[in-house]
């Protein structure tokens, strides 16, 4: 084979080998509950697979704040419950389980309430807005004190799929560049003529209101609302996944919510102190691999072809 | 509300009031001298009331546990500094998300220790009575903890005015590259504030024990009040720490009693207004919001 054919070729390969690994691992995904049936746990695994997907929507809806824009949000389950209290009271109260209604009062919702916190929380930068977000989504949790519950059935991994088809289209689009010219000098931004107060706050909105899409699937298929929802370790869980999978990388938030539930899920059946490895794995990849588990795997990929 | 238990609740707020300044005092020194949220304030604070359940299980001596919890908890504040925090000098962002990280583990492995159920020590002796106020009684230990919180202003406020180790403190706040280009050790000085503001948060844990609550989650909820009175306050200031947690301790008191579900929200409300209004927070002189 000619050389530059050779070049083709790979460039090929490299353009679709991702999505099609990507199709591939979707595909299995989705008939899980059907190839797993003869394993003895099978009803376990998918309960905990259903809630890798909601923390990877949580995650990537998060990853546009912390990636994207480089606003570090720590409060994000505030959405995330706002939402999934959204679609149970509209089901309950409307008495309709139709998802796509329980979709549409959770963006709403979500939407809303991103929008009065971030009115006061995109005044502040860096540091203060980590305590700021911290702050306000704590003040949501004290307020979310009652449990909801809510029949009905959903297919998480259409709006996964979708979830993270927009998150793509939105990393390419003007908007999302906007938004890394925001996270790399916020300053020159301003001086080309973006409003950035009102960029920021868009995207907080809008991160808002895309993990309320995820509250909403819990609700959906946990069939229950509690107020842990909404709270401070909900937020933990999806700063670490974005963290460790890799911060503005794409998949690195869904492979980070994969390893998160991993280790709070699975390995407390063989360990005690889960919480104390995910606590540990995350000051490692903080100290020594700030680009995560997508950013490593780009590298030594990288090198392996160089 | 009667006029009764309007200054109940007034002493109540007050005295809660007290402990959060003990508490916010340690994280507006660490945010000052090195520029870090140490978002692990509330597991030191956990921390220290753990310990305290255990002395005052063992031992039965409640100040034991007053000296020796600040003790344990500051030598691991100067484990952590140089170990964690002084690989990301410089990256103020990374510090604080790995103080996350040391959070997560200190209160896994308190509950590892100490399980997962809430928890009650005694008042200690010669403070476990009541006295007599308006006709009601009134736990002889909450004022002690407001007269505790005031003395602890004093010395400190001393400390920063009037001593060598204030000067440096107050440079370092200033401008700590500064200060180590004029020779001072400045990792010696970083590790140092690291260790007194997380003994200071083991100190509140353990004047807290007695009557605010040994519990799961105490770590959380104490971490944010301790944001909200320093973000109301204003970061880095000692006067800040104090204004925040006189206004913070009586508003969130208050809450609880006016109106029980909003409580937190109120003091949520008051933290936006102030950043809303004064963007540095009350008496701070770093702008938290624009």
């Amino acid at each position: 084979m000619p050389k530059s054919e050779q070049g083709a070729v790979r460039r090929a390969l490299s353009r679709f080998a991702l999505p099609a690994a990507a199709l591939a691992v979707a595909a299995l995904l989705v008939t899980f509950p059907i190839w797993s049936t003869p394993w003895e746990s099978s009803r376990y695994a998918t309960g905990i697979l259903r809630d890798m997907l909601i923390l990877a929507i949580l995650a990537l809806s998060l990853d546009l704040l912390v990636g994207s824009a480089g606003m570090p949000s720590l409060g994000h389950a505030a959405y995330f419950g706002a939402g999934a209290y959204a679609a149970a009271i509209a089901g309950q109260r409307l008495g309709n389980d139709d998802l796509l209604l329980g979709l549409g009062a959770a963006i709403l919702v979500s939407a809303l309430l991103a929008l009065v916190i971030g009115t006061v929380a995109v005044r502040a930068a860096g540091i203060f807005f980590l305590m700021l977000t911290l702050a306000f989504a704590q003040m949501v949790f004290a307020i979310a004190f009652q449990a909801a519950d809510i029949t009905g059935g959903s297919n998480g991994l259409v709006v996964f799929l979708l979830v993270l088809l927009l998150a793509w289209r939105l990393r390419s689009s003007a908007y999302g560049r906007a938004l890394v010219g925001l996270r790399e000098n916020e300053r020159r931004m301003r001086a080309l003529g973006y409003d950035t107060t009102r960029l920021k706050l868009s995207a907080f909105v809008v991160a808002g209101a895309i993990a309320g899409v995820g509250g909403a699937l819990q609700a959906y298929s946990i069939r229950f609302v509690s107020p842990n929802d909404v709270g401070v370790a909900r937020s933990v869980e999806a700063f670490v996944s974005v963290l460790i999978g890799g911060v503005s990388t794409l998949l690195g938030p869904v492979v980070g919510a994969v390893v998160v539930l991993f280790i709070e899920r699975v390995m407390p059946s063989y360990i005690a102190f889960s919480e104390t490895v995910l606590g540990l794995v995350f000051i490692v990849f903080v100290l020594a691999a700030r680009r995560g588990i997508v950013g490593l795997v780009r590298e030594s990929y990288a090198r392996v072809r160089a | 509300m009667t006029p009764e238990t309007a200054v109940v609740q007034a002493l109540n707020g007050i005295s809660f009031g007290a402990l959060l300044f003990i508490l916010a005092a340690g994280l507006s020194l660490i945010f000052g001298m090195m520029d870090v949220v140490n978002l692990a304030h509330g597991a030191f604070y956990m921390l220290g009331a753990y310990i305290t359940l255990t002395v005052v299980q063992r031992t039965g001596q409640f100040w034991l546990a007053l000296v020796l919890a600040p003790l344990l908890i500051g030598a691991l504040g100067l484990v952590i500094e140089p170990l964690l925090l002084r690989r990301l000098r410089g990256r103020h962002l990374d510090q604080v998300l790995l103080t996350i990280g040391v959070s997560l583990v200190i209160a896994d492995l308190v509950g590892l220790t100490w399980g997962r159920e809430i928890r009650s020590i005694p008042f200690p002796a010669g403070l476990d009575h009541a006295i007599t106020i308006l006709g009601g009684d009134y736990p002889v230990y909450r004022l002690f903890v407001i007269a505790f919180g005031g003395l602890l202003a004093v010395v400190l406020a001393v400390v920063h005015r009037r001593t060598r180790v204030g000067a440096l403190i107050r440079a370092g706040v200033d401008d700590a590259p500064m200060l180590a280009a004029l020779g001072v050790d400045i990792d010696r000085l970083f590790a140092t504030t690291f260790a007194v503001g997380a003994a200071l948060a083991g100190l509140a844990g353990v004047i807290a024990a007695p009557v605010f609550g040994i519990y799961p989650g105490m770590d959380v909820d104490y971490l944010i009040y301790s944001l909200v009175v320093v973000v109301v306050g204003g970061l880095g200031t000692l006067s800040g720490a104090v204004a925040g947690s006189a206004l913070i301790g009586p508003a969130d008191t208050f809450g609880k009693v006016l109106v029980p579900q909003f409580a937190l929200a109120l003091i949520f409300a008051v933290m936006a207004l102030v950043l809303l209004l004064r963007p540095t927070g009350l008496l701070g002189r770093i702008r938290i919001a624009r």
